[in-house]
């Protein structure tokens, strides 16, 4: 019977879970950084945010859904405020079964000039490898959360 | 089908095992899922329903207040954002959620759970 494993399948099994923390941690950061570039974007100039989208990218906004990088971006820049700020609360992030690409979910609170509180809100992206490099938003869904 | 109509049904589906007999969810996880459960995250249909089967509390009942689908790509993929209400027995209050579901096509026609990440949404 097995006492252990030998010194080197111990070897391999450390540097493959390191491997997968690895990856865990480059999906984390990854996520993180599009979602902080994504709220900047939104916040400050977001008419840009249409570099985000593609012809086949995939909005539902509050039940709404909208196919295209046009129409998104229409929606979007045609939301009923002028000025907006997002607090992210929670970003977490998981590799898709796509090739490349990540789903991540945020929760967080938006406020908006002239209401007295911040409406929470919840939103999930899915992230694909844009044919020119870097990532897309292929698919959007974002939600309200009322108390 | 319709695919807002298979969204839904697998969405009651999966709550309703939840609720009945959480062990029931391990046919809805593969090798390769995987689980975030409020920052934990959880990999493989063994582990994760583990994670579930411990939760601290009995008896639970989930209710839907919104679920929004679409498809992920070429695959056949859908994915799936819910939220809704979490009673556990005994509380006065229940507890806010949203949750994510990728689902991904099974060889017999069904789906099952890739990425699955659950929070609570606190006021």
């Amino acid at each position: 019977m097995h006492r252990g494993l030998a010194r080197k399948e111990k070897g391999i099994h450390w540097h493959r879970e390191l491997q997968v923390e690895k990856m865990e941690e480059q999906v984390e950061t990854v996520g993180r950084a599009f979602v902080n570039h994504y709220y900047n974007l939104f916040d400050n100039d977001r008419s840009s945010l249409a570099n985000l989208y593609q012809p086949d990218s995939m909005l539902s906004f509050e039940g709404q859904k909208i196919v295209g990088v046009d129409d998104i971006s229409n929606k979007l820049n045609n939301l009923p405020f002028d000025h907006s700020k997002h607090v992210v609360s929670t970003i977490d992030s998981q590799p898709s079964s796509f090739a490349g690409g990540i789903v991540v979910f945020v929760s967080g609170s938006l406020y908006l000039p002239g209401e007295d509180h911040p409406l929470r809100f919840s939103q999930m992206f899915h992230l694909i490898p844009a044919p020119q490099g870097g990532l897309f938003v292929q698919n959007d869904m974002f939600r309200l959360n009322y108390g | 089908m319709d695919p807002d109509a298979v969204a839904k049904a697998f969405v009651e589906h999966y709550y309703t095992t939840f609720d009945a007999n959480r062990a029931g969810l391990a046919n809805l996880y593969q090798e390769g899922s995987m689980l975030t459960f409020e920052g934990q995250k959880i990999q493989g249909a063994q582990n994760i329903v583990a994670k579930l089967t411990s939760l601290p509390f009995q008896q639970c009942q989930h209710s839907i207040t919104t679920v929004d689908c679409q498809p992920s790509g070429p695959a056949g993929g859908m994915l799936v954002f819910v939220s809704g209400n979490l009673q556990l027995t005994g509380e006065q209050h229940a507890l806010k959620f949203s949750q994510m579901f990728h689902l991904m096509p099974t060889p017999q026609g069904s789906f099952y759970v890739f990425n699955d990440i659950f929070r609570l949404n606190y006021a």
